[in-house]
């Protein structure tokens, strides 16, 4: 392979990558929207997520060894997957919101933020207690279809999570811009007293977003899975360090925004390796993003921070 | 008078609170020799870390059942040295239960750590204490090594012996064997962020380098991150012979799948790190075919001398013995006879005397002559090497020493 054409595979690497932390910011950021609470609890909700799918696939009778699915079967196998995975997720996060966070809306300060933190350590712990500490495989059951682009390789499984990650943008922003449900989170986030004397019943609002948000994170769980082939415990740590820092890099709030992050980071993280190191990943991304936030402290698209009355 | 009383009661009350609050109880003292177990029961090297907890604990139960050692009986304190937050060992965790042992006036002595990079942290702690611990599986060299003297053993003598020998032989003999009997000719080498793991990926580089293999990268895996296509897709770009990986289990999990993939042909070595018995189920047979591993220590599972051991440990520990559960077993037969000597010479049996004990080892164990240098390394020094094929783990054979 010649330097090019390392560097254009880092890209394709790159991109995946990026869209990876894009899925995940997605959720995290609408939440971060509508009711202006970093919810930590989002990226453990993720990982259960994958542990969800194994389980489901499990019941389907489909393990990691055996053989791959296609044509009609394949297709059923992911409806359900997606199906009833992020119905569980979603449901995880109602009761989240419902038992841990709802108490405490009108509570000033970071207590709601360290609360999601202890949900996460809850979540994180409860999955170590039942799946122990070990990798565990995930059933492969995208097909392994491969191009070449010069001597760069684009895989089917990327492709997919590129167009998947830009569709459900895409989706969010219109749920949110543009129908009644949306028009009713922006008016929550802007002022639940007033959407509440309009009429909107706010309390379903909130459950509703993070039942959609908790939802994604089930989605992009799968998405993990089926692409790396494997989830533990602790996955949402890193990934969701990671995906976090997208969402405030694109600007904390903004959908958009948080699809450019995760592609920002992706490809920082991608290029970085290769031309510095793996090792100083971490330092390369975290310099930007103070960089970043210095020059532009809302983020590269800006935060949409509700207005207050 | 009644205040008297009173006081009296109190101060009754006290002693008795004190004396049934002392570790142990005073009945049980000089009955007991309590042997302290820090292993990293969960985490992603939970089966290695298991396979030693049951050596030991079979070793304390067939001496225990032979009516104990020198009129006293072992008995193992076990603690758990990893974390969730770390998903791995952790040596902050590993120290503090070493403190808790040197608390435990009945613990003499101690079997482990099980990672270098818990060994690290506990060394100096042992050495205040002046109480012995004997590591089955932990290999970094600079640990015992009499130029970090005052970093790891600050009162100077040896407190951290071995039943293995270190990655001052480990990595190297690798080395030494990837290029003579591979005939590799370039390599790059990665490892975890861990003291082993960069310990032992720094031996082999150093001996890997003095037999002419050109060394076409060295990076470091983060053992949390989910893809490491990055430095894989550089690796390729690199086009080398070899791959070697200093490390344990948390990032090979990962590393092995994705190497499969990215890399496919390259021969790919790593140490003891990755010597365990759950790599396929983690990652899928097929990837981890062909990874070459090391052993610290002579073969001896399959070596047929120990062929009663290992079926009576299956038998009565319900798993797979590893050459660590060995080693781990001999940890204990190394203390007890080290006991026994000390109560024949009618020396008190405190944690000083049985340093010394320990220190003067000299004894047939099951995985052969025990014997310790002045700082606590064992005098034998065969490094063994593996490979995986078809999901399981065959000796190849000992590894080069040049």
């Amino acid at each position: 392979m010649s330097t090019v054409d390392v560097l254009l595979q880092q890209i394709v690497n790159g991109l995946a990558l990026g869209m990876m932390y894009a899925l995940l910011a997605l959720g995290f950021t609408m939440v971060y929207g509508i009711i202006e609470l970093i919810n930590f609890s989002h990226f453990s909700v993720f990982m259960t997520g994958t542990f969800v799918g194994l389980v489901v696939l499990n019941l389907m009778g489909v393990t990691a060894v055996s053989k791959s699915l296609t044509g009609f079967a394949l297709v059923g196998t992911l409806v359900v997957l997606f199906a009833a995975t992020m119905a569980t997720t979603g449901v995880l996060g109602v009761l989240i919101e419902r038992i841990c966070l709802r108490s405490l809306r009108h509570v000033a300060g970071t207590a709601p933020m360290i609360t999601t933190i202890g949900v996460a350590f809850i979540l994180i712990n409860t999955m170590l207690l039942i799946w122990g500490p070990q990798a565990q495989r995930f059933p492969q059951l995208l097909p392994n279809w491969r191009w070449a682009v010069g001597a760069a390789e684009v895989t089917f499984k990327q492709v997919v999570l590129f167009v998947v990650g830009l569709v459900l943008m895409l989706a969010l922003s219109h749920l949110v811009k543009r129908t009644t449900l949306g028009k009713a989170m922006r008016a929550t986030a802007q002022d639940a007293d007033a959407a509440r004397m309009m009429g909107i019943d706010v309390d379903r609002v909130v459950v509703l977003t993070f039942f959609l948000g908790s939802a994604l994170a089930g989605a992009g769980s799968l998405f993990f899975g089926l692409y790396y082939g494997f989830t533990g415990y602790y996955i949402g740590y890193t990934t969701g360090l990671r995906a976090f820092t997208s969402a405030v890099l694109g600007g904390i709030g903004s959908i958009p925004g948080a699809v450019l992050g995760g592609l920002f980071i992706g490809l920082t993280q991608s290029l970085g390796g290769q031309l510095v190191g793996v090792k100083w990943t971490d330092v390369i991304i975290f310099s930007l993003l103070i960089i970043v936030m210095v020059f532009r402290p809302n983020g590269l698209l800006g935060a949409h921070v509700p207005q207050k009355a | 008078m009644n205040r008297r009383i009173l006081v009296a009661g109190t101060a009754l009350l006290a002693l008795v609170v004190m004396l049934t609050g002392l570790p142990g109880g005073l009945r049980a003292q000089g009955k007991v020799v309590k042997i302290g177990l820090s292993l990293p029961l969960t985490g992603a090297d939970a089966d290695g870390a298991d396979a030693i907890l049951k050596g030991a604990q079979m070793a304390v139960t067939e001496i225990n059942a032979k009516g104990g050692v020198a009129g006293y009986k072992l008995e193992a304190v076990v603690f758990d040295s990893a974390t969730p937050a770390a998903g791995q060992y952790d040596p902050a965790q590993a120290a503090t239960n070493y403190k808790k042992f040197i608390a435990d006036s009945l613990v003499m002595a101690a079997v482990g750590p099980v990672m270098s990079g818990e060994g690290k942290a506990i060394s100096p702690i042992l050495s205040e204490a002046d109480m012995a611990t004997i590591t089955p599986s932990s290999t970094n060299p600079d640990i015992t090594d009499p130029k970090f003297q005052p970093q790891y053993r600050p009162k100077g003598k040896a407190v951290y012996f071995r039943t293995v020998t270190t990655d001052a032989y480990q990595g190297p003999n690798m080395a030494n064997y990837l290029f003579h009997a591979q005939k590799i000719k370039s390599v790059f080498v990665l490892d975890d962020g861990g003291a082993f793991g960069v310990g032992i990926a720094d031996s082999f580089q150093k001996r890997a380098g003095e037999l002419g293999v050109k060394i076409l990268g060295r990076d470091r895996l983060d053992p949390k991150e989910a893809d490491y296509k990055t430095i894989l897709t550089k690796i390729k770009g690199l086009n080398p012979d070899a791959l070697y990986y200093g490390g344990v289990m948390q990032a090979a999990a990962k590393l092995a799948p994705q190497s499969f993939e990215v890399i496919p042909r390259a021969i790919k070595a790593g140490s003891d790190g990755v010597y365990d018995l759950s790599w396929p189920k983690q990652s899928g047979k097929e990837a981890v075919d062909g990874w070459f591993c090391s052993q610290a220590s002579p073969e001896l599972v399959t070596s047929g001398k120990l062929e009663a051991w290992v079926t009576k440990f299956k038998k009565e520990m319900k798993r797979d013995a590893t050459n660590y559960a060995i080693t781990s077993y001999d940890a204990v037969l190394v203390i007890a006879d080290a006991v026994e000597r000390t109560a024949k010479a009618n020396k008190a049996l405190t944690r000083t005397n049985l340093r010394d004990a320990i220190q003067a080892t000299k004894m047939g164990s099951i995985q052969g002559p025990i014997a310790f240098d002045a700082n606590g390394d064992i005098l034998t020094r065969t490094v063994s090497i593996y490979q995986w094929r078809d999901g399981e783990i065959k000796y190849v054979g000992v590894a080069p020493e040049k």
